[in-house]
């Protein structure tokens, strides 16, 4: 995953800053307890937030200890105590993790994808035996999100559909049990997962002109090799809309949703955080160092 | 089981006359049904609605004792009008629809029906099947997409049968509906009351400055050491 789902931070309270930290401690060691600690390193804001969103469909009060942890060890830190939420984002997190690096891997013959790949091995084959049925509809997915890639597929809309799809598949909490939820769930997911795979593409334009690799924007537009901040001048009006529009769906439904906890975060991450995460990137202020986890 | 209707309005038990209509005039701004219109979402919004409804009819004939008396006049007729809002805009839909299908062909109805039962690929196969591009289609092929999620092409599609037809109000309107739907995200209360909004150090020092320098050119001075 590509850890572009974040809170804007300075309109966030602290104790809902710790508490968005509590449930990222506790996804981090429901991974480290369950799989062992090499694929904790995998974690990213983006099931973090999963965690917080799945959480507040039920209406249990969060529970939570003050623990020391080995990642941080100064100071104490606040710990959701662990649920069927906080371990099911764990599950997903080795699931794309294993799929995020095997493609790497296969494409770029990246060795460090390579070797993560190895590594998150064993905890991928525990992960998928938990969910057979969405592991199979993730990897259908995946190879046609490889298909359309190698056919260059000229659509933004069309190259965004089988990760957001993805992401429709992961939302989609089996744990939640109303399913009017599951499928607001779903829509919520297909939306984020849209703009998370078209802010990617935005963000990779200049690597992918370099190297001569697949860019759905690249396609679609035309790019002829020209000055590339003119050619992205010229239709990032068209890509704001396209990426606004996924965003304001997010938001109506998450309004369908009716979360029953964590409201501030989630307010704050839905109607805030994600809209300046989309104009940093667009403004091109957001390298790739900038995706780094907490 | 019947929800209590205070707290799917969202005020405190008790609360007045005027929060609760409150309450109610941002709710149905929410769930209003133009928003999630083209929406995979839109039977659960028309619920929540229908909720909303109840829960502020109840509390207008039921609202604590003295609120009652004073008000009765004015709660029933915004209640009245609240319902008439909402019949309005139903119907309205529905004429909308009815002027479309009498000048239609049969295969752009057969469209407009999957598309309303939300069997996007039955809707597709018809369009894919039809031969006359004229407005009336792109505008249909438009819909499908928004419903799908593929909001670049619907915007383009939808565009395109407002540059072919400018005088349709349908597509119109949808198009509008499209740009509306970003731009109010954009510009929700929660990002755009934020700290961005306010002035930070270097516009407020810059306003003292100009103040100032009005004030010397008509002679007086705001800020005398400079």
């Amino acid at each position: 995953m590509f850890g572009y789902v974040e809170p804007d931070k300075p309109e966030l309270k602290i104790r809902e800053f710790e508490v968005f930290r509590g449930y990222y401690c506790s996804v981090c060691r429901s991974i480290g307890r369950r799989y062992g600690q090499v694929p904790r390193l995998s974690l990213s804001y983006d099931l973090a937030f999963l965690a917080v969103l799945l959480d507040a469909t039920s209406h249990e009060a969060i529970q939570g200890d003050i623990v020391r942890c080995f990642a941080h060890p100064v100071r104490k830190r606040l710990l959701i105590r662990p649920n069927r939420f906080i371990e099911y984002a764990s599950d997903m997190n080795i699931i794309l993790a294993y799929y995020n690096l095997k493609d790497k891997w296969s494409d770029e013959k990246n060795l460090l994808g390579g070797c993560g790949c190895l590594a998150l091995q064993s905890a991928f084959k525990k992960a998928e035996k938990r969910y057979q049925e969405k592991t199979r509809r993730i990897e259908e997915l995946l190879g046609e999100l490889n298909r359309l890639e190698k056919a260059r597929c000229a659509s933004v809309d069309e190259a965004a559909e089988p990760f957001a799809s993805i992401m429709r598949e992961v939302f989609e909490c089996p744990h939640v049990e109303d399913e009017r939820r599951r499928k607001v769930l779903g829509w919520l997911g297909y939306n984020i997962g849209r703009w998370i795979y078209i802010l990617d593409a935005w963000d990779d334009l200049a690597d992918d002109v370099k190297s001569g690799s697949y860019n759905p924007i690249l396609e679609q537009y035309r790019y002829d090799g020209g000055d590339l901040d003119a050619f992205k001048a010229s239709i990032k009006d068209k890509l704001d809309f396209s990426l606004t529009y996924s965003l304001s769906e997010c938001e109506k439904a998450y309004a369908l949703l009716g979360a029953e906890k964590n409201t501030g975060i989630l307010d704050n991450i839905i109607y805030s955080g994600l809209i300046v995460k989309t104009d940093k990137v667009l403004q091109g202020r957001c390298g790739n160092n900038e995706k780094k986890s907490i | 089981m019947k929800k209590n209707p205070y707290k799917v309005l969202g005020v405190k038990e008790g609360a007045s006359y005027d929060e609760i209509k409150k309450a109610y005039r941002e709710l149905v701004k929410k769930y209003h049904p133009d928003r999630y219109r083209g929406n995979p979402l839109a039977d659960l919004a028309d619920e929540k609605m229908r909720e909303i409804n109840e829960a502020y009819e109840f509390l207008m004939k039921n609202a604590g004792g003295a609120y009652q008396y004073d008000y009765d006049d004015s709660s029933t007729s915004s209640q009245g009008s609240s319902y008439q809002y909402q019949s309005q805009q139903s119907s309205q839909y529905q004429q909308n629809a009815q002027q479309g299908y009498a000048d239609e062909s049969e295969l752009e109805r057969q469209a407009r029906a999957c598309l309303n039962r939300g069997d996007l690929n039955g809707a597709q196969r018809i369009l894919d099947r039809m031969r006359n591009r004229n407005a009336n289609w792109y505008y249909l092929q438009g819909l499908v997409f928004l419903r799908r999620g593929w909001y670049d092409r619907a915007y383009s599609n939808i565009q395109r049968a407002v540059n072919m037809d400018p005088s349709n109000f349908e597509y119109r309107n949808a198009l509008n509906n499209l740009n509306n739907q970003s731009y109010g995200y954009r510009h929700n209360p929660y990002y755009y009351n934020n700290y961005r909004s306010s002035p930070d150090m270097c516009q407020i020092c810059g306003t003292l400055w100009c103040a100032d320098s009005c004030c010397e050119c008509m002679g007086g001075d705001l800020i005398s050491c400079c």
